[in-house]
């Protein structure tokens, strides 16, 4: 049927006359909708892993997203606003697909569950009788991350390695050696009482309820520095950015503890208490203990200015920061010392060179954020250059020279929720939620045989797969990530997918991986399935709840990703699926929630035994408003006892000897080929509040974020570039060639270019129609190699282009 | 009555929740391509001053002018002021000529091709809002606390404290429209 204009225009009219003229019917018509319609359900946004607090509103008909104010982590961003088009959107992933082309070809066949999930479970089963359970490994990020160590320990293999790497592996080095701590949510920032808050690279795309904490210091004044080659959008607020050469944040930080400790701006109290700044460190490098000295006690030793001698540190009155001189015949000095010697290295001039910021602005912010008791966030996505867990050292010790650790407006220790893992693997055993006990998995995680500090490094996993050492990998799930555009090397990437018997992958809408798969499975979104979550994003120990508010829209028959998980464990390992507690009567997709009720209230019965809270409070608070909140953080005078190896700050890290690493903090050059020649550029990506890899699929991202490589308008004076030309760009290291338009932006620093991460340069065969311009752009990944950070397998994203001005 | 929206460029951190809220409230998350601005259905448009040597943001929408040329040019009435001091549009008198998209000079409306009609802010789920005593969509979501909406006439509103102390503009104020959209610039 073809209606005219008027016809359109008469439709409108009708519904609008409704609403717009007739206003007091209405409004008694809309009471009584609102109480029979109107439906508002907390639900956690996992569009990104920030897990934002909303409530999912239908009114009049229209689906949206509000805010859930009281919760610990508010939301939203446009990508929690626009996740209703992700659920119906055109290239939702709706069937089973089955490879009938080869691999990278993306040509596939329809086929039903039933014969998807035994088809793969009757290759998993044969290539564990080959090459034994540990060749199975599964990739994920966040997405369904709570199931996957049972689903992985009940196949039998060790190897759950998360996209962590690519992301955040160098910033946890960091935070391991120099506090004791974890990935990125054991620290954060006290946004709401911080005067002065540094980002380095980190474009605060996430969590919005940081966002909102910092909002409140921000009315009461505080600063915000953004040291990054690029200006992401929160720079576009009031904020000072700093445009720094990428892979030189160590040398900017250094130089900046330079300023801070020659000319005394550190908290002298706090360093002396909380940090091991006064151990005595010998010439070897190893810290001078009271076993040195022939007592008792291997405690390590500090000089005590009162006591005019060694004392252990744990018994110091007043440890001197500064002194050197023999002790058990060694000549020995304070690690401050030796942390100011090291720092001496890079003088504002000579960082300037490095780094490219004038070394008078080294000065004044080293300044501004020592007087302020500023403090640098500790990192999220710092996968950049492979050399960023140096500069991530030196940004948590700038935290503790200024006292920013623990105390108001300062970076905090979360407090742990306590949310019990599904399985346990241990030397002895596999333990399990459910209760179940299981043999021992005795291969060793194929990560950490070659990055013994932090594990999640999927690089380690191409390497096997292709070379078959130390132990084969074969098959490969990949569960709601995308290593096309998470991880480099994405030609290793491709050779080591040929190289695997299996590759599955589980996800919502058609990632460049699904062509490479031999099993494409269609899964919930998020809105389609509860979920408790931990609250990360908060000091506070907190957890959340996600509603189930929508089914697929008509013609998606997508399932739980963690039925589909559990029932190719159940199809392959039918008994130790039993054992720990999954059996064949959830083979019935609708009984499939008796089991999702049991973890979930096993889940519950665990934090209610371990916070002293009844079940069923917990339970109504989740159910009814989204979170429950356990216990509050307040800030202190400085941290507890730290889980390093001194139980203090470590300025000077013993763990970093253990790994033969180096003590200190050094600036190293990037591992990529630095640009010389004036058509080369570095070419960096990022991220922002617009993007993830599900977002890029949404219409709002595709509107709002551009698919062109950022350009600075100078850089294309002197190439003769113009906005929106082609040009082609040439990795210098690995040779990959790729067109692009420009877009020229004050928004990138001179002699770099610019590429939201995750986003254009989209090659699966899968996306079409409109949908296609997902291949605009580039994919700046694909520019990399494998330069990987020592010990922790944090990989260089960023790389380095020629410029070839294309004349179409 | 004169209500009026509020949005705080120093605070506002381009997330462009505002920009997603408003076509999922107003446009049921349409992923129609918006025919006149291109791009997504919804009242707000983002801009980027990229040339500027210290790039700027710029969100802008309906400014609900005091003065509306696309009132004054309107031939049936359909775009009018109401009594609240917003610009409304009574879509049963709209016959499509589209002088009022051209008359903005702030180029705030857009035609839904399917209707016929001209779509700006705010829309028919934001003012069903404000009747049910809440706050237009995209004042909600603002996690950044650069939104705010309220009466001009009410010296308690959240509008008039900020204005009185930050430094607030008008956008194209000489073309004498009166706009009810205040672009908070600094402390």
């Amino acid at each position: 049927m073809e209606l005219t204009r008027r016809e359109f225009i008469a439709l409108g009219t009708a519904a609008a006359a409704a609403s717009v003229l007739r206003l007091p019917e209405r409004q008694h018509e809309k009471s009584e909708l609102l109480a029979g319609e109107e439906i508002r359900k907390p639900v956690a946004c996992q569009m990104c892993s920030g897990y934002c607090g909303m409530y999912f509103v239908k009114r009049n008909g229209k689906m949206y997203f509000e805010p859930n104010l009281e919760h610990p982590v508010p939301g939203l961003c446009a990508r929690a606003a626009a996740s209703l088009q992700l659920w119906n959107h055109p290239l939702r992933l709706k069937k089973p697909l089955k490879r009938i082309g080869e691999r990278g070809e993306g040509k596939f066949q329809e086929v039903d569950w039933e014969t998807a999930l035994n088809e793969i479970s009757a290759k998993l089963r044969e290539i564990i009788q080959k090459y034994g359970p540990e060749s199975i490994v599964i990739t994920y990020k966040v997405t369904h991350a709570w199931i996957l160590p049972l689903v992985i320990y009940t196949l039998g293999s060790p190897n759950l390695i998360q996209h962590a790497s690519t992301c955040h592996n160098s910033g946890t080095y960091a935070r391991m050696l120099v506090l004791g701590a974890g990935g990125p949510p054991t620290l954060d920032v006290d946004y709401e009482r911080a005067r002065y808050v540094m980002f380095v690279g980190r474009v605060f795309c996430a969590a919005m309820g940081m966002v909102r904490r910092l909002e409140r210091a921000r009315e009461a004044g505080a600063k915000l520095v953004f040291v990054d080659p690029r200006m992401g959008n929160a720079v576009l607020s009031e904020g000072e950015w700093v445009p720094v050469k990428p892979g030189t944040d160590a040398a900017f930080l250094l130089s900046m503890i330079h300023v801070i400790m020659s000319e005394k701006l550190y908290d002298e109290e706090f360093v002396k208490k909380y940090t091991n700044g006064a151990f005595l460190i010998k010439p070897d490098g190893t810290p001078l203990t009271e076993k040195d000295l022939g007592r008792e006690s291997a405690d390590y030793v500090v000089y005590d200015l009162n006591a005019k001698d060694f004392v252990s540190y744990k018994r110091a009155a007043n440890p001197a920061l500064e002194w050197e001189g023999e002790a058990a015949g060694v000549r020995v000095k304070t690690a401050f010392m030796l942390l100011k010697e090291r720092a001496a290295q890079y003088p504002p001039e000579k960082a300037s060179e490095i780094c490219g910021v004038p070394a008078e602005t080294i000065v004044r912010i080293a300044r501004e954020f020592a007087v302020n008791k500023g403090v640098i966030e500790d990192g999220w996505w710092t996968a950049k250059n492979a050399n960023d867990s140096d500069a991530f050292r030196a940004a948590l010790i700038l935290n503790a020279l200024v006292g920013s650790i623990e105390t108001p407006g300062g970076l905090y220790v979360k407090m742990s929720s306590r949310i019990p893992s599904s399985a346990t693997s241990a030397a002895d055993k596999v333990t399990t939620i459910t209760g179940a006990t299981l043999p021992p998995i005795t291969a060793k995680r194929l990560d950490l045989l070659k990055y013994p500090a932090v594990p999640e490094v999927f690089d380690t996993v191409l390497d096997a797969a292709i070379e078959g050492k130390p132990y084969p990998v074969k098959a490969l799930i990949i569960v709601g990530t995308e290593p096309f555009t998470r991880d480099a090397n994405i030609e290793k990437l491709k050779k080591a997918l040929q190289a695997m018997d299996l590759v599955v992958v589980i996800d919502v809408v058609p990632s460049d991986s699904c062509d490479w798969a031999d099993y494409v499975l269609p899964d919930l979104i998020y809105l389609e399935r509860t979920a408790i979550l931990d609250a990360m994003w908060v000091p506070d120990a907190a957890i959340e709840y996600s509603s189930k508010v929508l089914d697929p829209p008509p013609g998606v028959d997508a399932r739980h990703g963690v039925w589909i998980l559990m029932e190719i464990v159940r199809r392959t390992v039918p008994e130790r699926a039993a054992a720990v507690g999954y059996t064949s009567e959830y083979a019935d997709y609708t009984k499939f929630g008796e089991f999702s009720k049991r973890l979930s209230g096993l889940i519950l019965e665990s934090l209610s035994k371990a916070w002293n809270v009844p079940k069923e409070e917990i339970e109504k608070a989740l159910t009814e408003k989204g979170f429950f909140v356990f216990a509050r953080w307040t800030p202190k005078a400085g941290p507890g006892t730290r889980p390093t190896k001194s139980g203090l700050v470590e300025i000077y890290s013993l763990r970093a000897l253990d790994f033969k690493d180096d003590p200190l903090p050094r600036w190293k050059p990037p591992a990529y080929k630095i640009p010389t020649a004036p058509d080369e550029f570095y070419i960096i990506s990022g991220r922002d509040q617009l993007l993830t890899a599900h977002n890029a699929f949404t219409w709002t991202t595709l509107s709002l974020a551009e698919r062109a490589v950022w350009m600075n308008p100078k850089d294309a004076e002197r190439l003769g570039i113009k906005d929106g030309d082609v040009v082609e760009l040439e990795g210098l290291d690995n040779g990959f060639k790729a067109r692009t338009k420009v877009k020229l932006t004050y928004r990138v620093r001179e002699g770099v270019l610019f590429a939201y991460s995750k986003y254009g340069g989209r090659t699966s065969k899968l996306i079409t129609g409109r949908w296609e311009i997902l291949r605009e752009g580039v994919n700046v990944n694909a520019f990399t190699l494998s330069w990987l950070e020592p010990l922790n397998g944090s990989p260089a994203l960023n790389a380095s282009v020629r410029v070839r001005k294309v004349v179409v | 009555m004169r209500l009026a929206h509020l949005w705080d460029q120093s605070k506002c951190i381009g997330c462009g929740g505002c920009i997603a809220a408003c076509n999922a409230a107003n446009y049921s998350s349409s992923q129609e391509p918006n025919p006149t601005w291109g791009g997504l259905r919804t009242n707000i448009k983002r801009i980027v001053f990229d040339l500027q040597p210290r790039p700027t943001l710029l969100l802008v929408q309906c400014q609900h002018c005091e003065n509306a040329p696309c009132v004054t040019v309107c031939p049936t009435g359909a775009s009018y002021k109401d009594a609240d001091g917003l610009v409304k549009i009574k879509p049963e008198l709209c016959i499509g000529c589209k002088y009022c998209m051209v008359a903005c000079p702030y180029g705030m409306r857009w035609l839904e091709p399917e209707t016929g009609l001209p779509c700006k802010c705010m829309s028919m789920e934001c003012l069903d809002r404000l009747k049910a005593g809440l706050q237009p969509v995209c004042v909600t979501v603002c996690p950044a606390g650069a939104r705010a909406f309220g009466d001009l006439d009410d010296p308690s509103s959240e509008v008039n404290r900020i204005i009185s102390k930050k430094r607030v503009v008008r956008l194209l104020e000489y073309k004498g429209t009166e706009p009810k959209y205040f672009v908070v610039v600094g402390r």
